[in-house]
């Protein structure tokens, strides 16, 4: 749904700037230089917002407001006051009157769409269908911990990803920070003295920018309570301390639906290469399998036709990952696409102790696999 | 209620001070200071160069008029920054925009101020905005009125605040 906000205010100046102030937000402004002209804007096509001015030609803002309350089809429409006129009788005699808020002129562009925001839900332009994020993007994360060890912890265990992550101590500078930066994720700590952590996500919440940004909560694993109060009034998710740093790598990647196929899956040359990691967790596994299908279609849709599972960094094999290559061999079967295996030492005596796994037949390197393509059809199979 | 004759310069030298700074840094992230005069009460304001002068009155405890004056260059950066374009693009648009984004911008100046006042007991309502253009003009008070003129610095440009106000009702 496409808000619209009136602009009533016989300066052209106030109504572009205005215009400027809401272009980056899914919503269209209509324009009244005068009280005459709102009036019936109003009610050829009801905005869900008034931004109304005072102080205006042959008939003021006060009187459009007094109008627009007597009108039972108008007077449910929330009207924001944005106005030079700031003596407190004056506001108090048209806050009588019943408006929804009061901005004084001079005011900056983002106080003004910060407060019409609290009235409706203004959603930011985005270039639709936007391409997901991926994995290897930059993004900027922000943790609210006032114990720097566990701040320096979650800066080490992220270093390796091109996530910036700058740590605060205190909720004012949080805000401070959303409040002049793009924040991708926000994570704070459950633990800041006087329910500082709940309040603080209230305050993000209401705030345009960080409406929609996932917020996680750092909590001690056998504090119970905190974890439910998080939970309960809407925090994104949950990591508890002491911290698993890779699966709070991944929970992170997951709320800001970023795309980690890359990670896992590449084309090189004429080929489609499917890698794993050294460490093939149970999420690690599940990842893979929910990119797998996709992936090797767009892979033969794209023209190739062979693929390599290249296993040279796994330590060890287990069932879950057996299946996974197993599913993943299926599916290359299944259209047509030629396989086969690369790994190393460890792994290939492995697989020489299960009966479904014993006749695969492995490369040292990439290349080797692609040069192993012209002698058989099937090298893996 | 004080008579205004009551009120020390320097409560007016704080307000509009006040003012010009708050509306110049909200609107257009500029810095105004305050500039004193060398002799504080000139009889009119002398102009050298073409300039645009916004004016807004007030009406109340206190009757006024500030009148706003800077330079047309001034002006059309002003008005070029407020609205988000580029002085090219705002050539295009004619003095009509300028005189628009003046006349905002002096309301705002006169507002803020006249808030300040209605806050210190001397309730006031604001008049609509008007603008004067050109360089061989003096506005001269009647004798009654009580006149203060401020200038301030904002980027190297000079504009100047004239105050005339007379008790009201």
């Amino acid at each position: 749904m496409r808000y619209k906000i009136l602009s009533v205010d016989d300066s052209k100046t106030v109504r572009i700037i205005i215009k400027k102030a809401f272009k980056n937000y899914d919503c269209e402004i209509l324009e009244a230089a005068n009280v005459v002209e709102g009036l019936a804007i109003a009610n050829k096509e009801p905005p869900d917002v008034i931004l109304l001015d005072v102080t205006m030609p042959v008939m003021d803002g006060v009187e459009m407001l007094t109008k627009l309350k007597s009108d039972p089809n108008l007077k449910a429409i929330p009207v924001v006051m944005l106005t030079a006129e700031g003596g407190k009788d004056n506001v108090l005699k048209i806050a009588k009157i019943g408006v929804r808020d009061y901005i004084v002129k001079p005011f900056k562009e983002d106080v003004l769409v910060q407060k019409v925001g609290r009235i409706i839900d203004l959603k930011p332009i985005t270039d639709a269908p936007a391409k997901n994020k991926s994995i290897f993007d930059p993004a900027k994360l922000l943790v609210v911990e006032d114990k720097p060890a566990i701040l320096a912890q979650i800066q080490d265990g992220l270093k390796h990803t091109p996530w910036q992550v700058h740590g605060v101590a205190t909720t004012g500078e949080a805000i401070d920070y959303c409040g002049a930066n793009a924040v991708d994720l926000i994570m704070i700590s459950l633990s800041l003295p006087e329910d500082a952590a709940f309040t603080l996500f209230r305050v993000l919440r209401t705030s345009l920018k960080t409406k929609y940004t996932p917020i996680f909560g750092l909590v001690v694993k056998t504090d119970n309570a905190a974890q439910q109060q998080a939970q309960q009034v809407g925090f994104t998710g949950i990591a508890t301390k002491p911290l698993d740093l890779p699966d709070l790598e991944a929970k992170i990647a997951r709320a800001m639906n970023l795309d980690t196929s890359e990670r896992y899956f590449r084309v090189d040359g004429d080929l489609f290469v499917m890698r794993l990691p050294e460490t093939c967790t149970p999420s690690v596994i599940a990842e893979v399998g929910n990119y797998l299908r996709g992936k090797v279609s767009d892979a033969v849709d794209s023209g190739i036709g062979r693929a390599v599972f290249d296993l040279h960094e796994v330590k060890r094999l287990d069932m879950q990952l057996i299946k996974l290559l197993l599913t993943a061999m299926q599916t290359c079967r299944e259209v047509a696409l030629q396989y086969t295996l690369v790994g190393s030492g460890p792994v290939v005596a492995e697989c020489r102790g299960y009966e479904d796994t014993r006749g695969w037949q492995f490369h040292e390197t990439i290349e080797e696999a692609r040069q192993s393509f012209g002698k058989t059809a099937a090298p893996a199979a | 209620m004080p008579a205004i004759k009551d009120i020390p310069d320097a409560v007016f030298e704080e307000t509009i001070t006040r003012a010009v700074k708050e509306v110049f840094s909200t609107m257009l992230s500029q810095p105004a200071r305050y500039v004193p005069l060398d002799h504080p009460e000139p009889e009119s304001l002398e102009l050298e160069h073409p300039h645009v002068v916004g004016t807004v009155g007030f009406i109340g405890a206190i009757n006024g008029l500030i009148y706003l004056y800077m330079d047309v260059a001034f002006a059309q950066k002003c008005a070029a920054n407020l609205l988000g374009i580029s002085e090219e693009e705002l050539a295009e648009l004619g003095d009509e925009a300028v005189n628009d984004a003046i006349g905002e911008l002096t309301n705002m100046t006169v507002g803020t101020f006249k808030n300040q006042l209605s806050d210190r007991g001397f309730p006031c309502r604001l008049t609509i905005p008007s603008i004067l253009r050109g360089s061989r003009f003096r506005i001269e008070p009647i004798s009654s009125a009580t006149r203060r003129i401020y200038r301030f610095d904002i980027a190297g440009s000079g504009i100047t605040a004239d105050l005339l106000m007379q008790p009201g009702e």
